[in-house]
């Protein structure tokens, strides 16, 4: 950490300073210095840019750049900021680009949303919008969204439009004579949700994949800047539905850190329950599809009939079987009732009964080994380059895990290690996901034997202790927060003002987004048959892709 | 009369409807409990009438026609598909009376429809006018290039087993010992129907998750319901070709008659789903890789060991 | 003769085929209501890999305006007689969502469903039961509501 902060040295800044226990936060003067910080940061090993967070001030007329940079080995990361003129035609910045590979697509984001000119960008494209916001930067705040709303049948006359000269370039850019073509796989697809990959490719083969996102595009970022700090949480929890709790749980970290509250241990104990049963009933679902993806649609069913008990559980508490909306800025919602633990032992003992099933048909299968045992190889230098996270990095074997790496809640106390696999194939990412769903299980059996303890000593109150009371208005501040989601790490930055009742910024930095980036890369040279395969087992959700 | 009888009621178009609705029922109540679910329910005892009512909706419903394809290509290559994979039947003897065309080479007949029929598939695939139903029906006919082969000479064993392409005579001749010595031949005959009716783990041509619906993407209603006739037609010619050469037809335990032949085509049904509830579909290349390195060298061992079994077992050449 | 046709039309209200289209969130209930504890296809509904032998578009949440158009375009595809069912609050007035302007907060102006289904999302009985609503009104003969208005007939897609 010392090194890093002595980096700074050579350069002007406004501040350099310790954030939490593995983070240096520093603002850089001039914004011409960041590609040669950027460039010193990178050989000092912190070789992964996660994203890239603008955040607007029209009234200081400047936009606040927001760099996250992390070093996947030994978890030292690095935060910098930079200002840049916020009007259109000064907008603009050096791209990272050229030096993190994974910034292609943060970039790209940013310019779409805010307008931000990335110099040397290699390939400055909007990317999630649709084309009727082409050019108009929605995310700033002087951006009229109601102007825009009145002409919503105009907007979608350009989208198709756009859409149909799209498909004629296409065509004609390809050699008639040749067996050459570009076919949309979605959105509507079978397999794909939606989502729509270009394929461009040579009968079976194929040349190249360029994803065109945006079809589940909320602008979720700016929805929570229209509610309360507690309504915010209706938008944060449908970042993805298929694991709500985890994503609740970073934003109200992050709200509880600039509001200074600290939750109670009985709360943080119950934020990990939850937190692994979301878990788990998310990775039931991406096990299954995984299979589903070559046909077999036997262990998404078998997966389905367990994770039906998981829902029970999240709906004896919450009421809900998956918005659950169960965690709150200060704690957890609800209080705990006795007979909610007892549907989570029926499904913990499910899971038992039906595991050994499915290691020894599924898990084991050699049909399974056989496709997707030399298929879609990350190695260790493109999970760092693309910063990638979660089970896909895992799975490649990288050593991260923010419940370990940055313990939030109670994780500090739970027992557990880092769950690897070594070559990083498409394989090794389902058996990946089968390992972590018994590691959840263990820690949700850990969590669950010191809750009743708890309980049980006198020293958890479970009908009161849940919840703290934090403060309407927060006061100005500025908070990341960074939690173990399903698919991998979720950072959120919470920007607030004086006396704010919503959030001035959030920005949700989502690992689908990440993993998408790496389709072409990976499928480039493959054939058709391998699409699927390689889409079920990056694990992607359109829901967290879009935001 | 007898004739008329044999088109149209057995074992010709009611038998085949009949099959059709009955299979297509039992595939998804048997799937089902395979799946821990209970399948179709409500609709008449165990759901049976479910997929009656699903064919007569789709035999009712609009078929749409798309634009930029010719329509007689389109519309005519359901309905041939439906008759050359129903012809097959003529050649079966369901029973000992019941052969509609008792003829010598009835076994030559029965390989040669069986393996026109795929061909038939990638011109509805190839006059869709759409991309993936153009994939699909290359992917067919790649897969009919590399199965059909070992299709053929499996299906010749029983012939030079028993010396002649009579069906009726396979049937006749065929015991235990027959059995015994074309395991081999029934195993790789199996396998290859696999590959032919595009089942797991070779259903490449209609794969949903790469291609969308393959050859079937563009049809709907009425050609759609034809094309579905034709799948299980083929079914039918495919599970009691097997049933005919390899394990002794219509004769059985205690009584000879059709309930033997039926219940060994649910056999190679059953197994079948078997598979196709946990197998993942393999890709193009190992298809073919399996296929010519493997299945094709097999099938021709396969024929060596017939012939000496013949020298050997059965005392040579007659 | 009469008879026949009728038989007809009841085996089209007993049988119906979902497109596999997803929109939004509620396709996950969707999942569920085909996985093993509510199993719809005890009713007999499945679901079609292509629009072309669908029988029913379901509007599963949210319609972004990136995904109208191409919503609008399965519609069309389909072939007739077709039934529209609409899950979620935002398939009525954008739900959660109707603060987001990147959402069509109307899909169901556009693109009129005969059922709704409340929820965010509904729960998988409720789905099953608006299946059965949509056959109810099948059996008593009622056109569907998009073939009876709603702006997609004008709009180009």
């Amino acid at each position: 950490m010392k090194r890093i902060l002595r980096l700074f040295d050579a350069f002007e800044t406004e501040y350099v300073e310790p954030y939490k226990s593995s983070w240096i936060k520093a603002k850089l003067k001039r914004q011409d210095d960041l590609r040669a910080v950027a460039e010193a940061l990178k050989e000092e090993g912190l070789r992964s840019l996660v994203t890239v967070s603008p955040t607007d001030f029209p009234d200081e007329s400047r936009m606040e750049m927001n760099y996250f940079f992390e070093d996947l080995q030994t978890k030292r990361n690095c935060w910098l900021k930079c200002d840049i003129p916020r009007t259109p035609d000064q907008c603009r910045i050096d791209s990272l680009t050229p030096l993190f590979a994974g910034a292609d697509w943060s970039e790209r984001e940013a310019f779409s949303m805010f307008g931000v000119d990335f110099a040397d960008h290699p390939d400055l494209r909007p990317i999630i919008v649709s084309q009727d916001f082409y050019g108009k930067a929605p995310f700033r705040k002087d951006f009229d969204w109601e102007a825009h709303e009145a002409d919503t049948l105009n907007h979608l006359k350009t989208i198709v439009n756009d859409f149909e000269k799209e498909q004629q370039n296409s065509d004609a850019n390809l050699d008639p004579d040749g067996s050459e073509t570009v076919l949309n796989w979605g959105p509507t697809h079978p397999a794909s949700g939606p989502i729509r990959l270009k394929v461009h490719c040579d009968g079976e083969e194929v040349i190249g994949i360029d994803p065109d996102i945006g079809y589940v595009w909320r602008a979720l970022e700016h929805l929570v800047t229209q509610k309360d700090f507690i309504g915010a949480i209706v938008a944060v929890e449908r970042l993805c539905f298929m694991d709500n709790i985890n994503s609740m749980v970073g934003y109200c970290m992050a709200v509880e850190e600039i509001a200074e509250i600290q939750i109670t241990p009985f709360a943080a104990w119950m934020r990990v329950l939850l937190g692994e049963t979301a878990r788990i009933s998310s990775h039931m679902m991406g096990l299954g599809g995984f299979f589903n993806m070559m046909g077999l649609h036997t262990l998404a069913m078998w997966n389905m009939d367990v994770r039906e008990f998981f829902l029970d559980f999240l709906e004896s508490y919450s009421g809900a079987r998956i918005a659950t909306a169960a965690i709150e800025p200060g704690g957890v919602r609800y209080g705990l009732q006795s007979n909610m633990l007892d549907e989570l032992q029926k499904a913990l003992d499910k899971f038992d009964a039906t595991k050994e099933d499915i290691r020894s048909i599924f898990v084991k299968n050699p049909t399974m080994k056989l496709r997707a045992g030399t298929l879609g190889i990350l190695t260790t230098d493109m999970i760092e380059q693309y910063a990638l996270c979660g089970p896909v990095a895992r799975a490649g074997g990288v050593r991260t895990d923010i419940r370990l790496d940055e313990p939030y809640a109670a994780y500090s106390e739970v027992e557990m290690a880092y769950i690897t696999q070594e070559t990083g194939t498409a394989k090794d990412r389902f058996t990946q996901l089968f390992n972590e769903l018994e590691q959840s299980v263990d820690i949700i059996k850990q969590a669950k034997k010191r809750i009743e303890a708890g309980i049980a000593d006198g020293e958890f109150n479970p009908t009161k202790d849940h919840m703290v009371k934090v403060p309407k208005k927060l006061p100005k501040g500025e908070a990341i927060s960074r939690v173990e989601w399903a698919r991998g790490e979720v950072l959120m930055h919470l920007v607030t003002e004086e006396k704010a009742k919503s959030p001035y910024r959030l920005k949700m930095k989502a690992p689908s987004f990440n993993h998408t980036m790496m389709l072409d890369h990976l499928l480039r040279g493959q054939t058709l048959s391998d699409i699927p395969l390689v889409f079920g087992s990056l694990y992607i959700c359109q829901g967290d892709l879009d935001r | 009369m007898e004739l008329l009888f044999n088109i149209i009621v057995f074992p010709g178009l009611l038998y085949l409807l009949l099959w059709t609705v009955a299979l297509f029922w039992f595939f998804r109540k048997f799937m089902a409990p395979l799946h821990k679910r209970v399948g179709p329910h409500f609709n008449g005892p165990a759901g049976s009438y479910q997929t009656l009512f699903d064919l007569s909706k789709l035999l009712s419903k609009e078929s749409i026609t798309p634009r930029h394809v010719n329509p007689y290509l389109f519309s005519l290559m359901p309905l041939l598909a439906v008759i050359i994979a129903a012809l097959p039947t003529a050649l079966i003897p369901w029973t000992p009376g019941i052969t509609v065309v008792p003829s010598d080479y009835g076994l030559l007949g029965l390989v040669v429809l069986i393996g026109i029929e795929p061909f038939l598939l990638f011109l509805t695939g190839f006059g869709s006018h759409n991309k993936y139903a153009f994939l699909g029906g290359i992917r067919v006919l790649t897969q009919m290039i590399s199965m059909e082969t070992a299709f053929f000479l499996a299906a010749l064993s029983p012939a030079l087993l028993f010396g002649t392409l009579n069906l009726q005579t396979i049937v006749h001749t065929s015991g235990w010992v027959s059995f015994l010595v074309l395991l081999p031949g029934f195993t790789l005959y199996f396998i290859a129907l696999l590959g032919l009716l595009e089942q797991p783990p070779f259903n490449i041509p209609d794969a949903e998750q790469e291609i969308v619906y393959g050859f079937y993407t563009e049809y709907s209603g009425t050609n759609y319901f034809l094309l579905k006739l034709a799948e299980f037609a083929e079914f039918m010619a495919l599970f009691a070709g097997a049933a005919t050469l390899f394990l002794g037809g219509y004769r059985g335990l205690f009584f000879d008659g059709y309930l033997w032949l039926f219940v060994k085509m649910l056999a190679i049904a059953v197994f079948m789903m078997i598979l196709r509830a946990s197998t993942p579909r393999i890709t193009m290349r190992q298809m073919l890789r399996f296929s010519w390195r493997y299945l094709v060298p097999l099938s021709l061992l396969n024929t060596a060991w017939v012939l000496l079994a013949k020298i050997y077992f059965f005392g040579g050449a007659q | 003769m009469l008879k026949i046709l009728d038989f007809f039309d009841y085996a089209k209200s007993e049988s119906l085929w979902m497109a596999h289209f997803c929109t939004g969130c509620c396709s996950l209930e969707m999942a569920a209501a085909m996985g093993p504890r509510y199993d719809w296809e005890r009713y007999g509904f499945l679901p079609t890999p292509t629009p072309r032998q669908a029988d029913i578009l379901v509007i599963t949440g949210l319609v972004s305006k990136k995904i109208l158009p191409a919503l609008l375009r399965t519609y069309a595809q389909m072939p007739e007689p077709k039934y529209v069912l609409a899950l979620g609050a935002c398939s009525f007035d954008g739900g959660p969502y109707n603060d987001a302007l990147s959402v069509i907060k109307n899909p169901t102006e556009i693109l009129p469903a005969d059922v709704f289904v409340a929820g965010c999302p509904p729960k998988p009985e409720a789905i099953i039961e608006g299946m059965e609503a949509i056959k109810s009104k099948m059996k008593n003969k009622e056109p569907s509501a998009a073939s009876q208005g709603g702006l997609w007939k004008e709009i180009a897609f």
